[in-house]
């Protein structure tokens, strides 16, 4: 009955050129050159995109840009979403300038705080969401505008500008004066959710549990529990994302990302599909959300650099994520043959 | 019910809320909000949803401002190509998720943020100011009383709309597709067709909300449609459709954004800070699809379980 | 309504790693109603859905009247006249009875509008015909369950259909609905239409059906016999066959002394009722029942998904609670094998490792707090083995393995995760001979080892193969327990004396 040494090689590790093979299939890869390309054709047509300078703005770009495609990345893997990242993500800020300014809390605090206060209306949402059996996007369009409408009353819309000087230190600090410090957070940020989707139980059990919820339930997973889980990371990670647009302005202000926050919607949904996300859940790539924001980041700091107008930018990203679905379903029939 | 026990509370404690000018305002809004909404239910009725509602609204204003300033072209032509945009916006939406099969949020938020990324790069932000007499007119004039000249172009559309799921082929159909496409497929009903036929008149709808916009305000401004998501969501969802699709009514749809705009108002007389405004409204759809969806649970809890395997 | 005949001429279905259907026939003839039989995995709903249009036949071909017709997809079939009234329902909630019964006619005229009087008209024969005692203008959301059926067949039957196939039509009619069903099927029959009636319960096959026709591992057992002279024994027979493969039962010794799981008067809120049952460690609990029996609804029960409703759960004699299936793995070392491979047991988009992992990943969290492939791999990897899961890597797309590997895989899962109780539901239902003799070894090594199994399965062969007692199930009730004597024609007439006996009681009510 017990298999001999041959059958034994059936679950072998793969060899090297399989795994280059594969490797060069993914999309991650895909993504990959596409950047280099961009960066190729920027450069040639415009001489300041390689420049320290820019090459310092567009490390900021990517490092935002990345932490806001997280935010949506965590949800996604539960097969639904969160509208309200953009308005976690303001009130998030709002909180650590009001903390700081009103309260006086020293700013390492008052960002623990806050980052707290953004896993709290995950959990919110999460909660909504598990106990009214209801879709996501009827839940989270809700509190997007309970959570922003809540903040503007409560600030009176009003900045907080006195902030410490750290902040802004921070994301003025580059390193070999190009590379921003802000890629810092976004790295690390990148690196937990690599780890935990990879190698811990919490991770595994959330991908099982938006994949297929039956059989995670079945096979004794608390799937109700991973949900809410997955609302308050979201949450959480929003919560960075508003604290280093917070250090980018040096100032927290309620109209970063626009009303309600939905100027974030676009970016957010961008990067993680881009990367590769299923939007029924169960898969995503960290890598991948990250390549993915970068094009976007490369591709809009282009294209302002080589002149085309801001606005014309946005259609263009909004192109983008038509172009990839399209791509992508040529991709399934291209595989499926 | 609660709309009148709404009335009956706020013109007791405010008599200010029925004088001539407030009902105008009102009714203004209500009209203008009714488009936006049945804009919305369409595609709500056919299991779907369009982020770019206001998107497409937004471009049609700018389009019909900016023919008649830039072009002078006059304000009936311009209105009937503003429409035409719009339709034919709607119609991209609907052929890309059908011919894609990706979600139709997904293909909205991206035409979302196309439409508005022409609109911002064709106005360069900056508002068309010189909108012709007769346009603002017929926007901000009364007939009868309080009851402004586009509650008429609102109530025909109500009226048409409401005829259509009720009566016409095309509005049953677009249920039948909602509820149970594979169901609609087996009986001969062209369920591709049917999709981007409904988003066509949601692009209509949201296209004539923004021209009624326009008239209103006499601009015709680039962020028009920047805050009509929430809206467009909420009177449906308080009018008891379900976002499942397949069910949707156009009655209790105005009946929805009637409550919206009364409370709206109210809490803008009782001097409630206006940003509360928007916790409400959030707080209204949470509200509407949890009395939905018990509704739903009690209903099945009575029906005898239906047993398999 | 043509008196068109309709037949199934040698047709061959394969699927990745199983040939589903070998050449099957079957000829429905203008007023007569006809009925197909098999058991799970016979092939059944293979030939169902070449018939309706989900699947181009690989071999073979289909003809209406004399003319072969070739359905692209399940519209085709029903424009050819080939009409279905499936168990899902293919019914619009919130229309009216007549709107459904006419929603072909919806398309006609574009910008004319609805005149619902006369829909209303011309449902209404339709409606009277088929004994439905509602007005054409009800909402079917608000009729019972037999009554949305009689809407379905109305709707077939106004398309002119010269075929009206019926998908286990009684799984959800009462005694009574089903009697006023067969007074309809019996008048379409006799307006010259082929009626082809698929079921489990035989009675009924016997009350309404002309003639037969029987699969068996995807092969014709019998084609078109006249139902004139045969006994449900014959049926049952034909339906199982396999007289070779049946002598492997061997009586175990048992310590029945002390219960590894027992359920007292058990009731739930799907519908069971005084449930008593008890399965001792080592031993192999059989439970059959036809389906719509209750009876994977009981496994759900005990292991918390479904609510229960009063009684007893005992586990090694203690009483327990089980709030979740969590609480069933983790706590009381209970593990329900799903018979629905796709949505219940496995994640089909995730590897295998993932999939055979996901019971063990709390105990391969190492020193660190953290999960890796090694450590999950080094928990399942024997069970795969032991097994002979035949895939190219763990790193596999789990859904791209045949089924026999894939019910594999799931099994793996479920060895790795030590349970002292399994609930094996349905294990070999479409997968191919190897790998089903393989699971039934496995089974044994299982319960050898000192596993208490309940295993639901409607394969009588191997119930009588594996079990040790067999509890049979009607209408979420246990009606009789029998021991296995292992003789094939004795145990398999008992058990089907115990679920007659049940229907006409219930029947007589």
């Amino acid at each position: 009955m017990f298999a001999t040494s041959e059958k034994y090689r059936e679950f072998g590790r793969e060899g090297a050129t399989d795994w280059l093979k594969r490797i060069a299939l993914s999309n991650e890869f895909g993504l990959f050159a596409l950047i280099v390309v961009a960066v190729l054709v920027f450069s040639s047509l415009a001489s300041g995109f390689l420049s320290n300078f820019n090459l310092y703005l567009l490390g900021r770009i990517i490092a935002v840009n990345t932490m806001i495609g997280f935010s949506m990345m965590v949800v996604l893997v539960t097969g639904g979403l969160n509208l309200a990242v953009g308005a976690i993500g303001v009130c998030v800020a709002m909180t650590c300038g009001w903390l700081i300014e009103d309260i006086g809390l020293p700013w390492y605090i008052a960002i623990a705080l806050a980052i707290v206060v953004g896993a709290g209306l995950g959990a919110i949402n999460g909660l909504l969401v598990v106990w009214s059996g209801l879709h996501s996007f009827i839940i989270t369009l809700a509190t997007m505008s309970i959570f922003f409408g809540g903040m503007i009353f409560l600030t009176r819309a009003e900045s907080f500008r006195e902030m410490p000087g750290v902040f802004t230190d921070f994301s003025r600090l580059k390193f070999f004066g190009s590379v921003s410090a802000m890629l810092i957070p976004t790295c690390i940020v990148a690196v937990l959710l690599g780890i935990l989707y990879r190698l811990t139980r919490t991770g595994k059990e959330m991908l099982a549990a938006g994949a297929q919820p039956a059989a995670a339930e079945q096979s004794g997973l608390r799937v109700k529990k991973l949900f809410v889980l997955c609302h308050v990371l979201s949450g959480a990670v929003a919560g960075c994302a508003g604290l280093m647009l917070l250090a980018r302005n040096g100032a927290a202000i309620p109209a970063m990302a626009g009303n309600l926050g939905q100027d974030w919607l676009l970016i957010a949904f961008l990067g993680p599909v881009l990367g590769g996300a299923v939007l029924l859940g169960g898969y995503v790539s960290v890598l991948g959300a990250f390549l993915g924001a970068t094009l976007v980041s490369v591709l809009s700091n282009g294209l302002l650099l080589i002149q085309v107008g801001e606005f014309w930018v946005q259609a263009c990203l909004g192109l983008m994520l038509l172009l990839a679905v399209v791509l992508d379903k040529v991709r399934r029939l291209f595989v499926e043959n | 019910m609660v709309c009148i026990i709404a009335t009956i509370i706020i013109s007791l404690k405010s008599p200010a809320f029925f004088s001539a000018l407030n009902g105008q305002v009102l009714l203004e809004a209500i009209s203008i909000n009714i488009l936006i909404a049945l804009s919305q239910m369409v595609i709500i009725g056919v299991g779907q949803m369009n982020l770019s509602v206001g998107a497409i609204g937004g471009f049609a204003a700018i389009s019909f401002a900016g023919m008649m300033e830039v072009w002078g072209i006059s304000a009936p032509v311009a209105a009937g190509l503003a429409i035409a945009i719009g339709v034919l916006a709607g119609s991209l939406n609907g052929i890309f998720i059908v011919w894609t099969g990706v979600s139709a949020f997904v293909v909205t938020l991206a035409t979302l943020a196309i439409f508005k990324g022409l609109n911002l790069a064709i106005t360069e932000a900056q508002p068309f100011y010189n909108i012709p007499a007769e346009v603002g007119a017929f926007g901000n004039t009364t007939f009868f009383g309080p009851l402004p000249w586009i509650l008429i172009p609102a109530l025909t559309i109500v009226v048409c709309v409401n005829f259509m799921f009720n009566r016409m082929p095309l509005g049953r159909k677009l249920l039948a597709v909602g509820a149970n496409s594979h169901a609609a497929k087996l009986s001969g009903i062209n369920v591709s067709h049917v999709i981007i036929v409904a988003h066509c008149i949601s692009g209509f709808l949201a296209a004539t909300a923004g021209i009624a916009l326009v008239a209103r305000l006499q601009l015709g401004q680039p962020t028009i449609g920047d805050d009509w998501l929430i809206m467009s969501f909420a009177a449906p969802v308080i009018g008891g459709a379900i976002l499942a699709g397949g069910h949707v009514s156009t009655v209790a749809t105005v009946f929805g954004v009637i409550i919206v705009a009364l409370i709206t108002q109210g809490l803008v007389l009782f001097k409630v800070d206006p940003y509360l405004v928007q916790v409400v409204l959030g707080a209204l759809i949470l509200a509407a699809v949890g009395f939905n969806r018990w509704k739903d649970i009690q209903t099945a809890k009575t029906k005898p379980g239906m047993h398999s395997g | 309504m043509a008196d068109l005949s309709f037949e199934v001429q040698a047709v061959s279905k394969y699927f990745p790693g199983v040939k589903a259907l070998d050449s099957v026939s079957i000829t429905l003839e203008p007023g007569k109603t006809h009925a197909l039989l098999g058991e799970n995995g016979a092939g059944k709903s293979t030939l169902i859905k070449i018939i309706t249009g989900v699947y181009a036949p690989d071999e073979g071909a289909l003809h209406v009247g004399r003319a072969p017709v070739r359905f692209a997809s399940p519209r085709d079939a029903i424009m050819a006249g080939v009409a279905v009234v499936h168990q899902e329902r293919n019914l619009i909630p919130r229309f009216s009875i007549a709107e459904n019964i006419m929603l072909e006619h919806l398309s006609d005229q574009v910008l004319r509008p609805l005149n619902f009087a006369a829909i209303n008209e011309a449902a209404r024969p339709w409606i009277e015909k088929l004994g439905i005692n509602a007005d054409p203008s009800t909402p079917v959301m608000e009729l019972s369950v037999a009554q949305m059926q009689m809407v379905e067949i109305a709707k077939a039957l106004s398309l002119q259909s010269s075929v009206l196939l019926l998908d286990e039509p009684t799984a959800a009619l009462t005694p009574h609905e089903t009697v006023a069903l067969f007074n309809v099927l019996r008048d379409v029959r006799d307006k010259g239409v082929c009626v082809l009636f698929v079921s489990h319960k035989l009675e009924e096959v016997q009350e309404i059906c002309d003639s037969v026709t029987v699969l068996r591992d995807g092969q014709n057992a019998c084609e078109n016999l006249s139902m004139n002279g045969l006994t449900r024994q014959d049926l049952v027979r034909m339906m199982i066959g396999r007289t070779e493969l049946i002598a492997g039962y061997r009586p175990r010794d048992i310590d029945r002394r002390e219960n590894a799981l027992e359920l007292l008067d058990f009731s739930s809120s799907a519908g069971h009722h005084g449930i008593n049952l008890a399965v001792a460690s080592g031993e192999i609990l059989g439970l059959y029942g036809l389906v719509g029996s209750g009876r994977s609804e009981l496994a759900k029960a005990i292991i918390g998904l479904l609510p229960t409703d009063g009684g007893d759960i005992r586990r090694d004699g203690q009483r327990v609670t089980i709030a979740s299936p969590a609480e069933a793995i983790h706590k009381e070392r209970i593990g329900y094998v799903s018979e629905d491979r796709k949505h219940e047991g496995l994640i089909l988009q995730h590897s295998v490792l993932d999939n055979a992992g996901i019971t063990v990943w709390r105990r391969a969290v190492n020193r660190f707090g953290f999960l890796t492939q090694n450590s999950v791999r080094r928990l399942v990897e024997p069970y795969l083995k032991k097994l002979q899961v035949k895939t190219p890597s763990l790193r596999q797309t789990i859904g791209k393995l045949s089924g026999g590997n894939q019910q594999k895989v799931a099994f793996a899962k479920w060895m790795a995760a030590n349970c002292d109780v399994l609930i094996i539901d349905e294990p070999t239902v479409g997968i191919d001979i190897k790998s089903k003799t393989d699971l039934h070894d496995l089974i044994r090594d299982l319960a050898s080892s000192g596993t208490a199994i309940i295993l639901i399965t409607s394969d009588m062969p191997e119930m009588i193969q594996l079990a040790d007692r067999i509890a049979v199930m009607t209408d979420f009730v246990v009606s009789g327990e029998l021991g296995n004597d292992g003789d094939y024609s004795s145990m398999s007439k008992q058990i089907i004396d115990l679920i007659h006996i049940e229907e006409t009681r219930l029947v007589g009510e």
